[in-house]
């Protein structure tokens, strides 16, 4: 393995501090709230209530288009550029395409992130892709493809929906060709009770408490074309029945839909104050 | 662990002539241009053929206009050995012997036949178990002649070693490989008797090298007969429905 | 996926045969194709099978090995899954050409085995915090022809039933090293449970039509295709959309109502063909059939 010198080489093994401090006083929390977790959620919001969201889009001044979105903890930055020519390829494609990766920030989650893109940083890129291709009209750009690259600041629950949300703003942003906007929202279910928008702290819950079996459990993350009500992805992990999946599916569009217009009004600011700007500038 | 027993039995109960029971099918599968299976022993590999066809991707830039561009990508499957291995292809290894399995086949096709043109061989170790390289090439062979390419005769390839610096041994097992013989691999043409490829580890004595090479190419002929019998099989079994390989009264062939 | 060219003419051709639920091959929309299962097969594994799906091949070989758990979770042991596209399925694959559709596959494997409830990683804990089993699942896909994440979840859970784990006689922590005996009988193993492991069923949406199964020409045709992880009480481990199109809501809820029915009824069929395989097996010098069938 070449080493990189670039960059500061941590131990190739450790271990975090968090584990040795937490492991009576955290299970301990876990398990008191336990109980109660359902009806109440750290944060005071109801069970089916979305985090507060801020948008705005032209953020970085070097992209053809950018956008950032916070969900409270939960802070995403993503950058779109100018179609180029697809490397490396000798074949002529009928479609353009979408180029996206997604990073965290070293700094972003609990632990340290590597700089080299790992398997979930892999798995959330080509998810991000396969929500947003439906919505790009990519035979406008043949054999071209738009690079959106989407840096995770801090990570706290609903990164993947926060990103698809936010590459949408930025490739509108962008005035790349698209048949409609994408937005996003995650839901997570445990002990059959379901939680809109969770928390990487209820998220892991979610992931991993049981009790007993056949308990429905897990996460969904939906990205819906608010104006056609095509979704265009659906990403779902955990053990839950039919029924299960299909109310929280409703839910589910219920948020997509309540995000869509907060989109809108975000891009028609970034308009609005483009045109003012350059009648200041012409006078 | 002596590689020959006092009865002159080695490790698996074989002689020192005796080949592995060799088992082979042409035609496994149907997308490619021509594919064969061939179990050595307890080595199994699968080879596909795709073309004569247009070069592509970056090939384009490497087309010869008097004969074709033969591509051999050789992989073997993370579960095929003992120990787990990290990637199916790409290493120096790998690589190493994909040249050497082009190397043997050049050698027999006629690439003459096919100008501007790109030969795709694909072989793949599903279990390995000794004389990989040699298995390799005789399954490739079996897929070239499946797919029709023109070859001027088969590319058999067989390995050799010597025991108690005196009895040459012929198709090396896994075992044998470990136990610390040398190792002499050979591809031959074993109608003319050329060698297409030569390549030994370890070493023994000079004059030892002559009984070695022909126990090899003993190997390299026997393979020969098997192989050209299950063609033989094959090819009546395929044309059977147009009367190929049906003799009349008189004893000819229509 | 490989290579196949359609003209107009011929999509339009598949599109009306599964609007009149008779497909090119025969079949209606919810029929799959006949599927080969084969076990056992790659002795160097400690499970191994084969399955062929049509014209898609896939071998998967299970190897177990000791390794260290993870910090965060002291007591489960560890899977990882591995797909290997050969380029003897398609010479598109050569080199790293098949890397994307196979860290796809693989990131949806791990998706769906990541419930407790489907696989419970705690029993290939050996000593806490110290020592565990990790199951490195290789999947080597030979020939595609449509379909591959079902015919790749099949041939999983059949090496998974397939699979060995040596049994451990003694651990014991001596100073700051592990002293750990296997048992001497390479017979002496026990298998794993794999009541509650996904069966992946992919749905093609063709028209305004789910089908289950897709050839490669049907894939094709589609713009848009669900892939649902099903256990055999019909719960739904994991859903992904694999492919550029966009679906409605309600054909959703459609694909997933058909999906959990079609999911339970071929993770059946499978378990009655790991019965007979099994048994097939047990006898006294069962034929191994390979590739040479």
């Amino acid at each position: 393995m070449p080493t990189d010198n670039r960059r500061i080489q941590g131990p190739e093994v450790s271990t975090p501090y968090c584990l040795f401090r937490c492991s009576t006083e955290n299970q301990g929390k876990i398990r008191s709230s336990s109980p109660d977790f359902p009806p109440v959620r750290k944060d005071g919001r109801a069970l089916l209530e979305h985090r507060k969201i801020y948008v705005k889009t032209g953020v970085v001044s070097q992209a053809k288009g950018s956008a950032y979105i916070e969900l409270n903890n939960t802070k995403v930055i993503c950058s779109v550029f100018d179609p180029r020519e697809i490397p490396n390829r000798v074949e002529y494609s009928q479609h353009g395409e979408l180029y996206c990766v997604l990073k965290f920030a070293p700094f972003s989650c609990a632990m340290r992130r590597a700089h080299q893109q790992d398997s979930e940083e892999k798995e959330l890129s080509l998810n991000l892709k396969r929500a947003l291709e439906p919505a790009v009209c990519r035979h406008e750009f043949p054999n071209f493809q738009v690079d959106i690259y989407v840096l995770i600041l801090e990570s706290d629950g609903g990164t993947l929906a926060a990103s698809i949300t936010c590459a949408g703003l930025a490739l509108a942003d962008a005035h790349v060709p698209m048949y409609d906007l994408v937005t996003a929202a995650s839901l997570g279910v445990v002990r059959g009770v379901l939680v809109k928008d969770p928390t990487e702290e209820e998220e892991k819950v979610c992931r991993e408490e049981l009790e007993g079996i056949n308990q429905n459990h897990g996460l969904i993350t939906v990205s819906l074309m608010g104006a056609h009500t095509q979704i265009t992805q659906m990403w779902q992990t955990g053990s839950m029945t039919t029924t299960c999946v299909s109310e929280s599916l409703t839910h589910l569009i219920q948020s997509c839909e309540e995000i869509y217009p907060i989109a809108q009004r975000c891009l028609v600011k970034s308009v609005v104050d483009t045109i003012s700007k350059k009648k200041i500038s012409e006078q | 662990m002596e590689l020959l027993t006092d009865q002159g039995l080695r490790l698996d109960g074989r002689r020192p002539n005796e080949l592995r029971n060799i088992k082979c099918k042409m035609g496994v599968y149907n997308q490619a241009d021509g594919s064969a299976y061939i179990e050595q022993g307890n080595t199994k590999v699968l080879a596909t053929v795709y073309g004569p066809h247009q070069p592509r991707g970056q090939a384009r830039n490497r087309i010869h206009h008097d004969e074709a561009l033969v591509n051999c990508q050789y992989s073997q499957a993370v579960f095929s050995a003992g120990e787990r291995k990290n990637r199916p292809r790409g290493d120096r290894k790998s690589q190493e012997i994909s040249i050497h399995i082009r190397q043997a086949l050049v050698a027999a096709i006629r690439t003459e036949l096919y100008p501007r043109s790109q030969l795709d061989i694909f072989v793949e170790v599903l279990q390995a178990d000794g004389g990989n390289f040699c298995a390799c090439v005789n399954a490739a062979t079996l897929a070239l002649v499946d797919a029709g390419v023109g070859m001027r005769e088969y590319a058999v390839a067989c390995s050799a070693s010597l025991a108690n610096g005196e009895v040459p041994l012929v198709d090396i097992s896994h075992l044998e490989e470990m136990t610390g013989g040398p190792n002499l691999t050979v591809a031959s043409l074993p109608i003319s008797g050329q060698v297409a490829l030569m390549e030994m580890s370890q070493r023994f004595h000079s004059d030892h090298l002559p009984k070695v090479l022909e126990r090899a190419l003993e190997g390299c002929k026997d393979i020969h007969r098997i192989l050209d019998d299950t063609v033989r099989k094959h090819v009546e079994e395929t044309g059977r429905a147009s009367g190929w390989g049906q003799v009349d009264r008189a004893g000819i062939v229509l | 996926m490989a290579g196949v060219l359609l003209s107009e003419a011929e999509k339009t051709f598949i599109l009306h045969g599964v609007q009149n639920d008779l497909r090119n091959d025969g079949r209606s929309k919810q029929d799959y194709r006949p599927i080969e299962l084969e076990m056992d097969i790659v002795t160097h594994a400690n499970g191994s099978a084969r399955v062929r799906l049509a014209n898609t091949d896939i071998l998967v070989g299970v190897k177990t090995e000791i390794d260290v758990p993870k910090s965060d979770q002291p007591n489960q042991g560890k899977i990882e899954f591995f797909v290997d596209c050969s380029a003897n399925a398609t010479p598109e694959f050569e080199g790293k050409g098949g890397e994307d559709l196979a860290t796809e596959i693989s990131n949806f494997l791990r998706s769906s085995f990541a419930s407790p409830l489907s696989f419970d990683l705690k029993t290939l804990c050996i000593l806490k915090g110290v020592q565990c089993w990790i199951l490195y699942v290789d999947i080597l896909i030979l020939e595609c022809g449509g379909n591959l994440f079902d015919a790749v979840s099949l041939a999983v859970k059949a090496a998974l039933h397939n699979t060995m784990v040596p049994n451990v006689e003694t651990v014991a922590m001596d100073g700051g090293n592990v002293d750990l005996q296997l048992s001497g009988d390479p017979y002496d193993c026990w298998r794993l449970d794999i009541t509650n492991i996904p069966c992946l069923v992919t749905l093609t949406k063709i028209g305004e039509h789910l089908i289950v199964d897709p050839t490669a020409e049907e894939e094709e045709c589609s713009m848009a295709s669900l892939v649902l992880a099903v256990t055999e009480n019909g719960r739904i481990n994991s859903i992904c959309k694999t492919s550029v199109g966009s679906l409605h809501p309600q054909t959703l809820s459609d694909a997933l109502k058909v999906g959990a029915e079609v999911g339970v009824g071929l993770n059946k069929a499978l378990k009655e063909a790991l019965a007979r395989e099994e048994k097939r097996l047990q006898a006294d010098k069962p034929e191994r059939f390979g590739f040479l069938k």
